[in-house]
């Protein structure tokens, strides 16, 4: 296999590799970071002695790394973990099979989207060996801090340049891909929903993340050119008059980043969705529930997203005005995500569902799902959010639906399509022990976010706010979640070993061991260079299961 | 590897696969431009004044610019449906009147920054210095495509290079409706 390479599948599983690695590194330095608030005095086995004397002392870390470990946890996990997994690596290898397409509409702009990605990424972390650390300013990076901050924000900035171009070549491809490379007899209503949910995904990131490759330039030019597009006039830094010209907004960087990083939001949920809905499908033996409705929903949950953004920003004072028109529309995009998560939901009724170990991780989606969205409806009004911002309750939140929401939907996605990548099936009671052990850790670590924070406990505090006379008692359940985010990675342990343990040794299967119907199931496991021998006709909408005077209880898509 | 509609248009999208991804790519740069151009909308209307460009960029130079812009998008816009000699001639004289804008954009440069008009003076030569400098870098970028167009058009054959040609046309008339943006907010300011 050579390294640069046009398939779209090999382009695919570099995306998941890479991106799963960076999952781990991401997961590493929040391990850190937990171990630090739960044990402060404690060196983290192994780790923390081995640091040099900028991040750590005598094994605890210092305020300086406990920053760059938050920013970069984020950082990590949004661009370089989950997006490139949810849409590298499944949009990549996935979608031109589901529309019965040879490959990508543009080989070689997909080769360069994945090298500019890795590049990115290894940018971004050489921030960590320059002076000063990496970028220390939250993964929001903030003006006027992170014009202040040390080198590693250049890295940050430049990196997130490489990202947004990787992340251009890719989407402009995904929607080229499935506009104009779908099979004779595909239209667009017999797409999976999958197919659906890459598409809306796709447009999001192709038209919000260019406003935050503008935010970059201009925060770079602030930072290296001298200027002050995010600096105001009279600042005052460490009691001296910063020596700039001002007449920046802070608040300019906020708008930029929001307008990417709320339809970002919907960039890691609508794939996770669309996952979900594959393998529900595949379990109940069931057509989907509301098919054309969630098509309908998503495409509207991508407009919305568009105009929801500054409700990350009540608190800066931008008026009653602003805020209740974010307000009305956080409101409104919250129903579109109910429609899917009821169709889901309405799905399982009525059928004889099969425990596949994909199919827990889905069904276990939509409760984790649910929670997360639910405790996200208090924070989209003003009056509920002023409390509630900055505390470990927006943390909460936010993971329920990215952690045990869109990961859980992320791992079902690789159970399900591991077979059709390697001809080889994961060992079972591997994966229920890595299901279980990750519910339970999970909840572990975020259930207690949500209590801290409506203690009112601040999220940030270097010390998790023991100099605070308010913020005492909290102690026991920084330890308990400690300990859940250290079950949490040894139950890791399983999913890495049966990876591979399946690849060396696993059991072999069929072409279509889940007794599938969609267009990736009717080629080879794994598929040829061009994926189908002849290209595939399709006669059939996607999930015709248990379909009346069939001969069994799942018709694939290119039967007549 | 034969993927459909590279050249041929789609029956039921009307176009191919580049067209396609070429309008894809447009629309993600005018949230781009749209973004900085809000920018610079925002930064402007907070502020307590404002310079006016009129005196202090040179309006000489920047309407030679808008002409030399023009004239070469026009030219690539001929280069379409031209045989392939006279194509590749038509598609050269672009790219160096391409080129000559960006000698005319040095010189400017040069002259302001002797004078002290630095992009860290203030807000205005700030996002000056910014949207003439992307859109300088969208200039270079459009001039090393057409080497590559004019290079392979023998190789690539008249199919695939007329449409190639045909997306570049796109994004020089682009960069020209960018240009006159910043030269209205900039140059008639």
């Amino acid at each position: 296999m050579r390294i640069v390479s046009l398939d779209h599948k090999v382009i695919g599983l570099q995306y998941a590799l890479t991106s799963l690695c960076f999952l781990l590194l991401g997961f590493f330095l929040i391990l850190l970071l937990r171990w630090h608030l739960a044990w402060p005095t404690i060196a983290f086995p192994g780790v923390a002695r081995l640091l040099p004397e900028t991040l750590a002392f005598e094994g605890q870390l210092l305020p300086e790394f406990y920053n760059q470990l938050g920013a970069m946890h984020g950082t990590i996990m949004v661009f370089l973990a989950v997006v490139p997994l949810a849409v590298g690596a499944f949009g990549n290898y996935l979608v031109p099979l589901m529309v019965g397409a040879p490959d990508m509409a543009f080989p070689r702009l997909n080769a360069a989207s994945y090298w500019l990605y890795l590049a990115g990424g290894l940018i971004m972390l050489a921030g960590f060996f320059l002076p000063g650390g990496a970028a220390a300013s939250g993964w929001t990076s903030y003006p006027p801090l992170s014009i202040l901050a040390t080198a590693g924000q250049t890295a940050w900035l430049i990196g997130m340049l490489f990202l947004i171009t990787s992340s251009l070549f890719g989407s402009i491809n995904i929607i080229v891909t499935i506009l104009q490379l779908r099979a004779p007899g595909l239209t667009m209503m017999r797409l999976p929903f999958f197919v659906w949910a890459q598409l809306v995904t796709a447009f999001l990131l192709l038209l919000a993340f260019p406003p935050l490759e503008g935010a970059v330039i201009l925060q770079l030019m602030d930072r290296l050119a001298g200027t002050s597009f995010f600096l105001p006039t009279g600042l005052v830094v460490s009691g001296q008059a910063m020596n700039a010209s001002g007449g920046g907004s802070p608040m300019l960087w906020q708008h930029l980043f929001w307008f990417l990083a709320h339809p970002e939001v919907y960039v890691l949920i609508l794939p996770a969705l669309g996952i979900v809905a594959e393998v529900i499908a595949n379990i109940t033996r069931k057509p989907l529930w509301g098919y054309r409705a969630m098509v309908g929903a998503s495409l509207f949950m991508g407009f919305m997203s568009f105009l929801v953004w500054a409700h990350h920003m009540f608190l800066t004072g931008m008026g009653p005005t602003m805020s209740s028109f974010f307000q009305v529309t956080t409101m409104i995009i919250s129903i579109p995500s109910v429609i899917i998560v009821t169709a889901l939901l309405l799905s399982l009724y009525g059928g004889s569902i099969r425990f596949t170990v994909p199919g827990v991780f889905a069904l276990a989606f939509l409760p984790m799902f649910g929670i997360g969205g639910l405790t996200g409806l208090p924070l989209a009004l003003a009056a509920a959010d002023i409390p509630l911002h900055d505390t470990y309750y927006v943390v909460g939140h936010f993971h329920y639906v990215v952690a045990p929401g869109t990961l859980f939907a992320l791992f079902a996605g690789i159970y399900y399509w591991f077979p059709k990548v390697t001809g080889r099936s994961m060992n079972n009671a591997l994966g229920y022990l890595h299901f279980w052990g990750s519910l339970i850790a999970m909840n572990g670590i975020f259930l207690p976010m949500m209590i801290q924070g409506l203690h009112g406990l601040n999220r940030r505090l270097y010390d998790g706010g023991r100099t605070y006379q308010a913020f005492q008692g909290f102690d026991g359940s920084f330890r308990g979640q400690a300990m859940s985010a250290i079950l949490l990675a040894v139950v890791q342990l399983f999913f890495i070993v049966n990876l591979v343990w399946t690849l060396a040794r696993g059991r072999r299967s069929s072409e279509n061991p889940w007794q599938a119907t969609t267009l990736e199931w009717a080629t080879t496991s794994p598929p040829p260079h061009d994926n189908f021998a002849t290209t595939p006709t399709v006669y059939r909408g996607a999930y015709d299961y248990s379909q009346p005077g069939a001969a069994a209880d799942f018709t694939p898509q290119t039967q007549p | 590897m034969n993927i459909p509609y590279t050249v041929q248009p789609r029956p039921d999208t009307g176009v191919s696969n580049v067209i396609m991804g070429v309008w894809l790519f447009l629309a993600s740069e005018v949230m781009l431009f749209g973004a900085l151009f809000s920018a610079y909308a925002m930064l402007r209307v907070a502020a307590p004044a404002w310079p006016s460009g009129r005196q202090l960029l040179s309006l000489s130079s920047g309407s030679v610019n808008t002409l030399l812009l023009l004239v070469m998008t026009g030219l690539a816009w001929k280069a379409r449906a031209a045989a392939t000699d006279r194509a590749r001639v038509l598609l050269l004289f672009s790219t160096l009147l391409a080129g000559a804008f960006l000698g005319v954009k040095f010189v400017e440069y040069r002259g302001e920054i002797a004078l002290g008009m630095v992009p860290a003076l203030n807000t205005f030569l700030a996002t000056y210095y910014t949207l003439t400098g992307l859109h300088a870098l969208h200039v270079v970028g459009g001039m090393l495509a057409n080497f590559w167009i004019i290079a392979g058009i023998r190789r690539a054959g008249t199919a695939v290079s007329a449409q190639r040609m045909q997306a570049m046309s796109l994004y020089w008339a682009f960069v020209d409706v960018v240009w006159i943006a910043i030269f209205v907010l900039m140059y008639l300011s």
